[in-house]
């Protein structure tokens, strides 16, 4: 963990709504892994105020490939702060044949990297994108991939085969209220299968990080009684562990 | 420039540096030995820490603003008891003083929490954080329960906006020095949900709120340490506050983890370490944590054969 700068070296747009930002990196960030990120001051003023997490969708020759939304401007030749690595690399089942992706109201760009990794492990991989996530164009994405649009009421197609193939599920939601949405894509889950195992259903924490190196306690999440924080030990944890509607603390 | 708090009945601890992280920006001191100089600061503050456990807040913690942030936490920690058991090896092996900053509930926890630090001797001090909503009768009794269970130096952290009252029932019942200010409370609303949310609030313009009330206080108690926190961004802030608002040292918060080099740069800068710049001083020892990309830009030189750290070339 150290902070170094990285070089936008190329801009493209993969859709109407995100941009690529190709960006060389410090040696130490070039074998970040699936589920880690790093995080990003791409100005030296005080705007935006804190760092942002900026989650790799690929990695190519060296390279981080970077997601964000068209509104942001940038520049090739631009040079970016960053803190990393972050985060703990996403965990997968040994022997496993389904995953299941999904975003719910968000754009899936945390679970581009995880999809690009099984697809090299000839993993079969689906791709659910659900509410304002149907808004992301998925064109770029390989074409192993499949993909399913559902709705905001968290339907889609073939709900229950594609949960009952699935070995594992990774999940991404809408940032307006994380463990809300994580509660009820649970439900629903629970609704489709008898029992939710362990090691099965994964969200993956993205709100709420000021710091991205453990002190500012903004990401700590309830697992399994303890307190964990999705920029250290995350951002992916099992969703039958955590403690989700927590009662208001202090502070 | 040394700084020594406490009475000398009470083990005293002397800061080589007046530059320390607030609580709840540094972890328990765990922070990451390639993002800070830990040897370089003055002390390091703990994350606020309870008699009891406390549990992360419910829903939207942070909300970042232009120039700012909002953010509420809940204090999530295990309880003292369990911080100690964890942390006692790093703090037993860090060379500077531990302020553990100590949530201050109620009388009781308070009592039996300092009477469990009195058996941690790499506890150097205690960091007594008050509530916001506090008044100046509590204080005195919280002030009053921790000082008479610690033999250790008592720092109280004041909540802001500034209240003399409560700064003299600190002050009138054993406080050693005075940390001014908690980070004051917001409320906003959250762009994403639209739901209100509350918090502390951070930014660079908390500076001159804070410096105004640090200078009140510094000439209102001029017997008592003042250690300023709030709004610190740049090296300039940090020397503001003491030597134009009478502040002994200065504690940096949210800047800590927009820009973790900037607490190595407040901390060298006060500890007299950069007066000039050395001649031959390479970039990176200048602005710590610059890469070739920056030193081109800002058209100085780097060199790329710079001798890594703790090889023993330092050229000061």
């Amino acid at each position: 963990m150290k902070e170094t700068t990285g070089l936008i070296e190329k801009i493209s747009l993969p859709n109407a709504t995100h941009q690529h930002l190709e960006l060389s990196v410090d040696p130490s960030l070039q074998s970040l892994k699936a589920g880690q990120f790093v995080m990003a001051r791409a100005s030296e003023q005080w705007e935006p105020y804190l760092r942002v997490p900026w989650v790799p969708v690929d990695l190519r020759a060296g390279r981080l490939i970077i997601e964000r939304p068209v509104e942001e401007t940038y520049r090739v030749g631009q040079s970016v702060s960053l803190i990393g690595e972050c985060g703990q690399q996403v965990r997968f089942r040994k022997g496993v044949r389904n995953v299941l992706f999904i975003a719910y109201n968000t754009a899936p760009t945390p679970l581009l990297m995880p999809i690009r990794l099984l697809l090299r492990n000839k993993v079969s991989t689906t791709l659910v994108l659900l509410g304002k996530a149907t808004d992301y164009g998925t064109t770029h994405l390989p074409p192993e991939v499949e993909v399913i649009h559902g709705d905001m009421d968290l339907n889609w197609p073939n709900q229950v085969m594609t949960v009952g193939w699935a070995d594992q599920v990774f999940v991404c939601v809408d940032q307006d209220d994380e463990q809300y949405r994580f509660a009820q894509i649970y439900e629903r889950m629970g609704e489709r299968r008898n029992e939710i195992p362990k090691n099965y259903l994964f969200g993956l924490f993205q709100s709420g990080m000021a710091c991205g190196f453990g002190v500012c306690d903004a990401c700590a999440v309830r697992v399994s009684g303890e307190v964990q924080l999705a920029c250290m030990h995350g951002c992916a944890f099992d969703l039958t562990l955590v403690k989700l509607g927590i009662a208001p603390g202090e502070g | 420039m040394d700084i020594t708090i406490g009475r000398d009945n009470k083990e005293p601890i002397t800061l080589t540096t007046p530059v320390m992280p607030a609580a709840g920006t540094f972890g328990y001191g765990d922070a990451f030995p390639n993002l800070f100089e830990i040897e370089k600061l003055g002390a390091i503050v703990t994350r606020p820490v309870g008699w009891r456990p406390f549990s992360p807040a419910n829903g939207t913690r942070l909300i970042s603003r232009p120039g700012g942030a909002v953010m509420h936490t809940g204090l999530p920690n295990p309880g003292l008891v369990k911080v100690i058991r964890d942390n006692s090896a790093l703090w037993q092996m860090v060379e500077i003083p531990v302020i553990l900053h100590l949530i201050a509930t109620d009388t009781d926890d308070v009592a039996r929490a300092c009477e469990r630090i009195s058996q941690a001797p790499y506890i150097r001090a205690v960091e007594l954080g008050l509530r916001d909503d506090v008044s100046w009768q509590e204080a005195a009794e919280l002030v009053r329960a921790a000082e008479r269970g610690l033999e250790r130096p008592l720092l109280v952290r004041l909540p802001f906006p500034a209240n003399e009252d409560i700064a003299r029932a600190a002050v009138d019942n054993g406080a050693d020095a005075l940390v001014a200010f908690a980070p004051p409370r917001g409320t906003d609303r959250n762009p994403l949900s639209g739901k209100i949310v509350p918090g502390r609030v951070y930014g660079p313009l908390l500076k001159p709120m804070v410096m105004h009330a640090v200078g009140r206080l510094s000439r209102r108690f001029p017997a008592v340490q003042i250690i300023a926190s709030g709004g610190i961004h740049s090296v300039d802030d940090a020397r503001d506050y003491i030597l134009h608002a009478g502040a002994a040292a200065v504690q940096l918060d949210a800047a800590i983890w927009v820009q973790p080099s900037l607490l190595n740069l407040v901390a060298r800068d006060l500890a007299g370490l950069i007066l000039t710049r050395p001649k031959d001083a390479l970039p990176d020892e200048w602005f710590p944590g610059i890469g070739e990309t920056d030193a081109k830009r800002m058209g100085i030189p780097f060199n790329t054969n710079r001798p890594t750290k703790g090889d023993g070339k330092d050229k000061r």
